[in-house]
């Protein structure tokens, strides 16, 4: 308990004054003091039994206040032991924060061209590195973790097998659901069969598979990659001669260029089952007529563009995962950051690269595509 | 006497085992630590020093065995009480511990925050005041990342502190740092000591510091307790392995 007595220019303080009395303590004596004139005065520390750091610094900041108003606090009859704790304890003013400044509109406007100018020149380094490193890593095994390509396409490929398979199954159905209402009413409801496999082979497959990709493989790259350069794992690779982006990166790369075609593949192949079902229960065509009518309709250039589509995606997903992975600075709070960047970046410029890349084939093949 | 050495037992284990999952790392360890003393725990490294300390605070619960701390059993206590009882406990993790999402002087504030009613302002000073103790009042602003190692455990330091815990554990505070900033620590560690009664467990290899502050000292060999006693019962234990200890750190 704190006793708080002010008689005359003397404030005498007695008791503990601790860390649970220092804030009600300061409000007290401040409300006390509030009208005294400028001066001089004491503050008499005769009654104090204990004194803890809170205490300490209730005292400085309350000597400091007094004295913006003139009002200049000395300390009288200080105990041994109190004596002992100010010593250690008391320091001059806090230092103020250090305000923010605020850029300029053309400054924030520059720093940010320079900023993208410069991601996209590492981008480009990265770029250049895998591929060469994974052109090389097929003829010259050194450098690379053995079994660990295996490793990565069970990963990064089988472990996605369950939840592809049931997106795709879910993806078809539902078009095949949506599109067969419309069509039915013109008669023509065996055309559910060529919209759904051009819809899955062309776009829905690749597509599917690559935003399952960016979630479940972009992100376990960024933050692998985050955490290891967070932990120094990076450097210390790197000590031992070996290239992070070769070590780490380029295993995944073949993992993610091998399986994600073949689970593309997988997608088209279940999507369109999923439009079976409907056809059969809903729209009363049997399998064998609808698989007929889908053999009509697909060439092999349509299943060259999904497959062609699925390599452009599976590349853009483990660079952008690299590129969030490697850039992480700081602990390991920005591997969060970098992880969710990455996902979102990565879906972001599958969606765009798939629009290009639709334009490239349209145009290409003439308008009869 | 007998009774008064009691009162004076801040730490205190009697037969403990434990260890991580299947794992048992720590055979049979007793010890205690006097209230006002500095304990010095050492042995080599894997020995379970870490393993024993994190237990001492119960983020792991022993198989066998008692935990005293403040002469009251932590290993059958209630969360609550518990929890009361570990503001009395500042503690240095061996690798400082910060939290990297936020600046060193909010790290440091965190228990000041969680624990008291103190205003900003005394909150802000009392801040400074600890990171001042530690040398660190110039890096207030910045984040655990940009740090140095060393630099890192000192503001851990800080923010064990920070609420004058009258039982300080620390695992390695001079580990990392160079040997006149590593004195000055020991130096603080004694003052605290000293002048607010701090009773202190210190891992530590550094035998400069060892000679320096310990009160009495705890010799760990593969999970058991080989020997305690005083600094000057240490040297003089004829134990091979504690001599060689002294010898060539
Ligand atoms: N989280 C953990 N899970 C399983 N085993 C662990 C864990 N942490 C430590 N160990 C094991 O416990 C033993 C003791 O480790 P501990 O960290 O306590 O050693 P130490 O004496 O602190 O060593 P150092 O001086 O190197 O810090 C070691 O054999 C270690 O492998
Ligand atoms: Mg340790």
């Amino acid at each position: 308990m704190l006793r708080i007595v002010l008689t005359g220019d003397t404030l005498s303080l007695a008791g503990v004054l601790s860390r649970e009395e220092a804030g009600r303590a300061l409000t007290d004596i401040r409300g006390r003091l509030a009208a005294s004139a400028p001066g001089r005065m004491h503050l008499d520390l005769s009654g104090l039994e204990r004194i803890d750091s809170a205490g300490v610094a209730m005292i400085d900041q309350l000597r400091q206040e007094l004295q913006a108003r003139g009002l200049e606090a000395e300390l009288t009859r200080v105990p041994a032991q109190v004596s002992e704790a100010l010593k250690l304890f008391s320091a001059p003013a806090a230092p103020a924060p250090t305000p923010q400044v605020r850029e300029s509109l053309f400054y924030r406007v520059g720093d940010a061209a320079v900023k993208a100018a410069h991601t996209a020149w590492i981008m480009l380094y990265l770029i250049a590195d895998t591929l060469y490193f994974a052109v090389v890593g097929l003829f010259n095994r050194r450098g690379i973790r053995k079994g660990e390509f295996i490793n990565q396409s069970i990963l990064i490929g089988v472990n996605a097998l369950p939840i592809v398979a049931l997106i795709s199954f879910l993806i078809g159905f539902i078009l095949a659901l949506q599109s067969a209402a419309q069509l039915r009413q013109f008669g023509a409801a065996i055309y559910v069969a060529d919209l759904i496999a051009i819809a899955m082979t062309r776009e829905m497959g690749p597509l599917i598979t690559a935003i399952l990709f960016a979630g479940r493989s972009g992100s376990a790259i960024a933050a692998e990659l985050a955490t290891m350069g967070v932990t120094e794992e990076t450097d210390a690779l790197r000590s031992m001669g070996l290239n992070p982006t070769r070590y780490v990166l380029v295993p995944k790369f073949y993992a993610i260029t091998l399986t994600m075609p073949l689970l593309t593949v997988l997608s088209i192949i279940i999507g369109i089952g999923g439009a079976m079902v409907i056809g059969y229960s809903y729209l009363g065509i049997g399998p064998k007529p609808f698989y007929q009518e889908v053999m009509t309709v697909l060439f092999f250039r349509d299943i060259l563009t999904g497959l062609i589509k699925s390599v452009v995606f599976a590349w853009i997903i483990a660079l952008v995962g690299a590129y969030y992975g490697f850039s992480a600075r700081g602990g390991s709070e920005d591997v969060g950051r970098v992880t969710t960047a990455a996902v979102v970046a990565s879906i972001f410029w599958v969606i765009l690269a798939d629009s290009l890349l639709g334009l490239v084939f349209y145009f290409g093949q003439g308008l009869e595509y | 006497m007998e009774r008064e050495r009691e009162m004076r037992e801040i730490v205190r284990v009697r037969g403990l085992h434990a260890g991580y999952d299947e794992e048992e790392i720590l055979h049979d360890i007793s010890l205690t630590a006097l209230a006002g003393d500095v304990t010095v725990i050492l042995g080599a490294s894997g020995c379970g020093k870490t393993t024993l300390l994190k237990h001492l605070i119960r983020l792991y619960v022993p198989s066998r065995g008692s935990i005293e701390l403040f002469g009251r059993e932590i290993t059958t206590m209630d969360e609550p009480e518990f929890d009361e009882l570990l503001q009395q406990v500042g503690v240095l993790f061996q690798n400082g511990a910060l939290l990297n999402s936020i600046s060193v002087a909010e790290n440091v504030a965190i228990p000041l925050e969680q624990h008291t009613t103190l205003p900003p302002e005394l909150i802000a000073r009392l801040v400074h005041t600890k990171l001042r103790l530690v040398e660190m009042d110039q890096a207030l602003d910045k984040r655990p990342a940009e740090l140095s190692g060393g630099m890192r455990k000192r503001a851990a330091l800080a923010r064990a502190i920070i609420l004058d815990p009258p039982l300080l554990f620390c695992d390695e505070p001079s580990a990392g740092l160079d040997p006149t900033t590593s004195a000055g620590l020991d130096y603080l560690l004694l003052k605290l000591r000293d002048e607010l009664g701090m009773s202190m467990v210190i891992v530590t290899h550094v035998v400069a510091s060892i000679k320096r502050i310990a009160d009495r000292c705890i010799f760990m060999d593969q999970g058991e307790v080989l020997f305690s006693g005083t600094l000057k019962e240490a040297e003089s234990s004829g134990l091979e392995k504690i001599e060689r200890f002294f010898r060539e750190g």
